[in-house]
């Protein structure tokens, strides 16, 4: 977008990978549950505070890997 | 900033396999549908996003039961349209309309797509300079990657644009 820093997040490494987005934040979450369990605001905040503070760097960025999952890994 | 690189390419595998299967069978079949592929990450200036303005966009579907019109979310072609809502809005208020998600989360939940709370708390802890007070929504299923390109991504960028914001969220479902 001109001029506008974006960033995003994705379960989806695959997809998201072939569009090539100039900050990116892939976890292991699912389809539909992008920001973390429900109910579970610590690792939501978790996942878009990490999303987020991307935006203060310069892109493009390597991708960001968390490994933030909806069941313990 | 090219969006779809190779587009014509893309296009015309896209039109005479996924597309033509469908015109012909009425059904989809995804096990021939190529996503878009770009080379070219966009270059760009960070921003200090404790003093920015960021706005949220969302692909969940997310629209105001009461007064808008759902997504056409059966469509087997997608939806290339968006809605707009006060990122206040209650979550009593949000209904979704996207057909390719299972919704037991978002349900229970709505902050699993939409962090609209999560996103007022951070502005009051100063992470976040300020949040654009409307929300960009759509629904996410859009195989016609052309569409997206030509439909929904000039309303998307005129709206960004005008909003003043920095900076742009995206949380795709």
């Amino acid at each position: 977008m001109n001029g506008i820093a974006t960033t995003t997040t994705s379960w989806n490494a695959g997809v998201s990978r072939l569009v090539n987005p100039p900050r990116l934040v892939i976890t292991k979450l699912a389809r539909g549950a992008t920001l973390g369990k429900p109910h579970d605001s610590d690792q939501q905040r978790r996942v878009l505070l990490a999303t987020l503070n991307r935006l203060n760097d310069d892109a493009p960025l390597d991708h960001l890997i968390l490994d933030e999952a909806l069941d313990p890994q | 900033m090219v969006m779809l690189e190779n587009r014509d390419t893309w296009y015309t595998y896209f039109k005479d396999n996924w597309l033509a299967h469908y015109e012909a069978t009425g059904e989809t079949n995804f096990k021939i549908y190529q996503h878009p592929k770009n080379e070219h990450a966009p270059s760009g200036k960070g921003v200090t996003l404790s003093q920015s303005k960021l706005i949220l966009i969302t692909s969940a579907g997310g629209y105001l039961k009461n007064s808008q019109t759902p997504f056409d979310a059966p469509n087997p072609l997608g939806d290339y349209s968006l809605r707009t809502f006060p990122t206040s809005t209650p979550f009593s208020e949000i209904d979704f309309a996207h057909d390719h998600y299972d919704h037991a989360a978002v349900n229970t939940d709505p902050q699993v797509l939409l962090p609209l709370r999560h996103l007022e708390a951070l502005v009051t802890e100063g992470i976040i300079g300020a949040l654009h007070d409307m929300v960009i929504s759509y629904s996410g299923y859009l195989p016609i990657a052309t569409r997206t390109v030509d439909e929904l991504y000039p309303e998307v960028l005129k709206l960004v644009n005008e909003s003043g914001a920095q900076a742009a969220l995206l949380v795709p479902s």
